[in-house]
């Protein structure tokens, strides 16, 4: 019966936003009863290496809620080409319209509203399914009525959302929550972007939100303007089903600054519109030709896909602990514990696209053979991409391509740098005062040199299709001689030296030292 | 298909001003007067569904909750009866009803935001479906007066100016917003009445072909409706199909494709008597052969009707007396407004039956 869009993504936009999602997806799929109804959640602009808000949150999510939400994850190698257009990190029209164009086409509505909302029929027996599925069509909204923080932070259960309902019904008498704010038509009501149900074919028919509003606030407004000239009207569900938002105001939201906040201009985009259509975008809008990843909470989940891959290329511990050491007198010890170190390795790549090509450069020979069984096991279509300047390491492997650096480094979209002992055999003990071999140090020399030479070419090797600074990820890393040579070159985090594994893009270094140290990586110095 | 709102009768205008202050009192929290006025709006005109509307939402206020809902329910079936204009057309020619409440709103914003031309475009649009042409046209006007060269105003008030039958004028407007944007299918239909009410047939027809070409595959409903207009009634056949299996309770398609497949001598389906005997009905009877020509005319209660109904008893004569159909569809032309599906296919037909 009707499609619900949301947009988002993995990072604090207001005040406790996990708690105040959790809710409203759950209450959402609450009051749906039809079998095609949905969630789309636009997860927009998440970094590639954190998982979707969704996934994020989804310990607190219904069973109801994870069968009816779909994730549309938009990248932000897919967002490259707006970002120098906009201070914003999220965009609404875009988010909204790619959900619109992949929204199930045997649903009649389509339900704007957002990731705080919670709706409760007056009628106790009746679905939000049954409400529209009964009504005429039209274009409607309802009233936004506010929800005290402290109220939802304090009472509500986030996986209860019969109860959360329930106390909804009782507040709003109790603590006078419903007032309906009106507004100028076409707008009707304050906060109308929190419910509005618009057929799904006139949807489309008027071409989607406008995409040009890209400075955030009226898209909204936007739309029922359009839509109102396109219906005539602006019917109201009042009568029907009461809106509740969880109102966050403690911390402001990343596009609230007060009066200086940047806004998409009302003359143009509302009191000027003159037309429902947007004839401009009308071969565009929503991305048609763009592939947009969609993730379920359902079936074939991140973690599913990890620990699949990691349980073919690793077998379960057989003592309680093994050791290792931060001693410093240890520092030239490049011996690693592989069956510790592959889930950190792992862990940094499968919130990636699962086509991505990533180039392996390596000296322990178990590592790689290790990483490509558990790559192919987390459900990785993208090839394993090995130089031919590495010796000593596997060339059968199933998804391994090998091929000169210089024509394997523009067709990698993420990079492993591996710096481990060649000659360590599985058996060793670890971090016990163990020198480099003239074979290790030979390995650990190419290594260390196409490293340098990714790290500060990177930018003019990317792929035709890579708008974003390609991630590199270092193996052994942490507390060696090696931990200077990547973080020279990549901006990484502090990790703990347990992981052995830092991550992040190359570094921008305008200072002198900088531009010595891509002087020498660019010319193998 | 009727395509014209009919002028606002005195009865219905001075409902429309009780409506008015209705709301005035409801802005002014003054609800007693209110509802009485409302009452008064709706002593006038039952139907206003608007006024039905407003009226359960005071008494939903007033904690009269079973009382509004029964006028919520009311007030929604009113707006469910009323069929949608031809969707061939532009947007706003689409859509019907009294538009009682936009009337009222837009102005109230059109007198707070003055430099904005969407309350004048909204207002005129609501106005203009009210059946309040020349007001219609002023608000186009007043949008025009901001911005001269909005050419969705210019073309909107090229409809206006054909509702008030001023096609030479409209066809202007038509003009200089296609010339602006050729690919302007709305207003490709639009100068297509236009000229055709004119009696350029050719160039009317001219315009509904580039329609055609204009309108995505999918818009099967209103490919037929501009297919019917040229009388292209192969064309017009698998898009009525279409639109007849997307809303097999739309009569009209029912009709049209009795219609088309008469006129291209295929074969009729006409066993079963439809259960619903409301306009056009009798019209698929008439081809049932279950009814008479003259009762089927009898139970014309409109002019946009009559027309309906003289264009389809013509359309059955044109297999038996070419004369008789001649006759039928020259009062179509007649008493038929242009912008009616029919009025354009008979004068097509017309046109090739020739002198």
């Amino acid at each position: 019966m009707f499609s619900v869009i949301l947009y988002g993504r993995n990072d604090s936009h207001g005040y406790n936003l996990h708690k105040r999602a959790a809710i409203s997806f759950n209450a959402m799929a609450e009051v749906m009863t039809d079998v095609d109804d949905e969630i789309l959640f636009v997860d927009y602009n998440t970094p590639d290496d954190h998982p979707t808000f969704p996934e994020a949150i989804h310990d607190t999510l219904t069973d109801k809620a994870k069968r009816v939400l779909r994730v549309l994850r938009i990248r932000p190698n897919q967002h490259a080409h707006l970002k120098s257009k906009t201070h914003l990190v999220a965009l609404e029209a875009q988010s909204r319209n790619v959900a619109l164009r992949r929204s199930n086409p045997r649903n009649r509505w389509i339900l704007y509203t957002n990731t705080d909302m919670l709706f409760v029929p007056r009628n106790e027996g009746e679905s939000l399914s049954e409400i529209l599925g009964a009504v005429p069509d039209g274009f409607y909204q309802i009233p936004r009525f506010e929800i005290p923080e402290m109220l939802w932070e304090a009472a509500f259960d986030r996986r209860d959302p019969v109860g959360n309902l329930a106390k909804l019904r009782e507040w709003s008498v109790r603590f006078h929550l419903n007032q309906v704010v009106h507004n100028f038509m076409p707008m009707k009501y304050d906060a109308l972007g929190d419910f509005q149900a618009a057929l799904r074919e006139d949807m489309f028919a008027i071409h989607g939100f406008d995409e040009d509003m890209i400075l955030g606030w009226h898209c909204d407004s936007n739309l029922a303007a359009r839509l109102a000239l396109y219906r005539g009207k602006v019917d109201s569900l009042i009568d029907k089903v009461f809106g509740y938002h969880c109102d966050h105001t403690r911390v402001a939201a990343a596009n609230n600054k007060g009066r200086a906040t940047r806004m998409n201009d009302q003359d143009r985009f509302i009191w000027n519109v003159a037309t429902p259509y947007i004839p401009a975008q009308a071969e565009t809008w929503g991305w048609p030709d763009v592939d947009i990843e969609e993730v379920r909470l359902d079936r074939d989940t991140p973690y599913q896909r990890f620990t699949a891959g990691l349980d073919l290329a690793i077998v379960p511990a057989v003592a309680p602990f093994k050791y290792t050491s931060v001693e410093w007198n240890l520092f030239n010890d490049l011996t690693y514990d592989l069956p510790h170190t592959l889930p950190f390795v792992c862990d940094q790549v499968v919130t990636y696209p699962r086509s991505t090509a990533i180039m392996l450069v390596a000296a322990r020979a178990d590592f790689v053979s290790s990483f490509a069984t558990a790559w192919r096991g987390m459900g990785f279509t993208g090839p394993i991409l090995v130089p031919d300047e590495c010796e000593g390491l596997p060339s059968d492997l199933p998804g391994v391509s090998r091929g000169a650096f210089a024509e394997l480094l523009p067709k990698a979209n993420m990079f492993v740098f591996e710096f481990g002992l060649a000659t360590q055999k599985a058996e060793e003990s670890i971090r016990t005062g163990r020198a480099i071999g003239p074979v290790d140090a030979k390995r650990l020399k190419v290594v260390g040199r196409l490293f340098k030479k990714a790290a500060v070419t990177e930018a003019e090797a990317r792929p035709a299709n890579q708008r974003v600074a390609r991630r590199f990820i270092g193996v052994n890393v942490i507390y060696n001689k090696f931990w200077t040579t990547f973080t020279d070159y990549v901006g990484a985090n502090i990790n703990p030296f347990c992981s052995q594994v830092l991550a992040g893009v190359p570094r921008e270094d305008p200072s002198m030292k900088g531009k010595v140290l891509r002087f020498r990586g660019r010319h193998s110095i | 298909m009727t395509d014209r709102a009919e002028d606002l009768a005195g009865p219905a205008r001075t409902a429309q001003m009780h409506f008015r202050a209705g709301l005035s009192h409801l802005r002014a929290g003054d609800s007693k007067r209110a509802l009485e006025a409302l009452d008064q709006a709706l002593g006038l005109e039952p139907d206003l569904a608007d006024a039905v509307a407003a009226r359960a939402e005071l008494l939903d206020v007033q904690g009269d909750v079973d009382g509004a809902r029964e006028g919520y329910e009311r007030a929604r079936r009113l707006l469910m009866a009323v069929r949608p204009g031809p969707p061939d057309r532009r947007y706003v020619l689409r859509r019907r009803g009294r538009f009682a409440f936009e009337i009222e709103s837009y102005e109230l914003v059109r007198s707070l935001v003055k430099k904005a031309v969407l309350p004048h475009l909204a207002q005129g649009n609501a106005l203009l479906l009210a059946g309040r042409f020349a007001d219609a046209l002023q608000s186009y006007d007043q949008a025009l007066k901001l911005k001269p060269d909005l050419l969705e105003a210019v073309a909107l008030r090229g409809e206006a100016l054909a509702m008030l039958g001023r096609y030479d004028e409209a066809l202007q407007a038509f003009d200089k917003a296609i010339a602006a944007r050729p690919a302007d299918a709305e207003t490709h239909n639009s100068r297509g009445i236009a000229r055709m009410a004119l009696g350029k047939i050719e160039e009317a027809n001219a315009d509904w072909r580039r329609q055609l070409q204009l309108l995505p595959p999918l818009q099967s409903a209103a490919r037929a409706c501009v297919a019917l207009r040229l009388a292209d009634y192969g064309e017009a056949l698998p898009h009525l199909e279409l639109a007849l299996a997307r809303e097999p309770a739309d009569p009209y398609w029912r009709l049209y494709q009795l219609m088309a497949r008469r006129r291209l001598r295929m074969t009729l389906n006409l066993a079963d008597a439809p259960a619903n005997v409301a306009w056009p009905t009798p019209l698929i009877e008439l081809h049932a052969n279950r009814l008479a020509a003259n009762d089927v005319l009898e139970r014309a209660d409109t002019t946009g009707r009559r027309a309906e109904a003289l264009f389809q008893i013509g359309m059955m004569e044109l297999g038996r007396d070419r004369q008789a159909a001649r006759n039928n569809l020259e009062q179509v032309v007649e008493i038929g407004p242009p912008d009616l599906i029919e009025y354009a296919a008979a004068r097509n037909e017309l046109s090739r039956l020739g002198s």
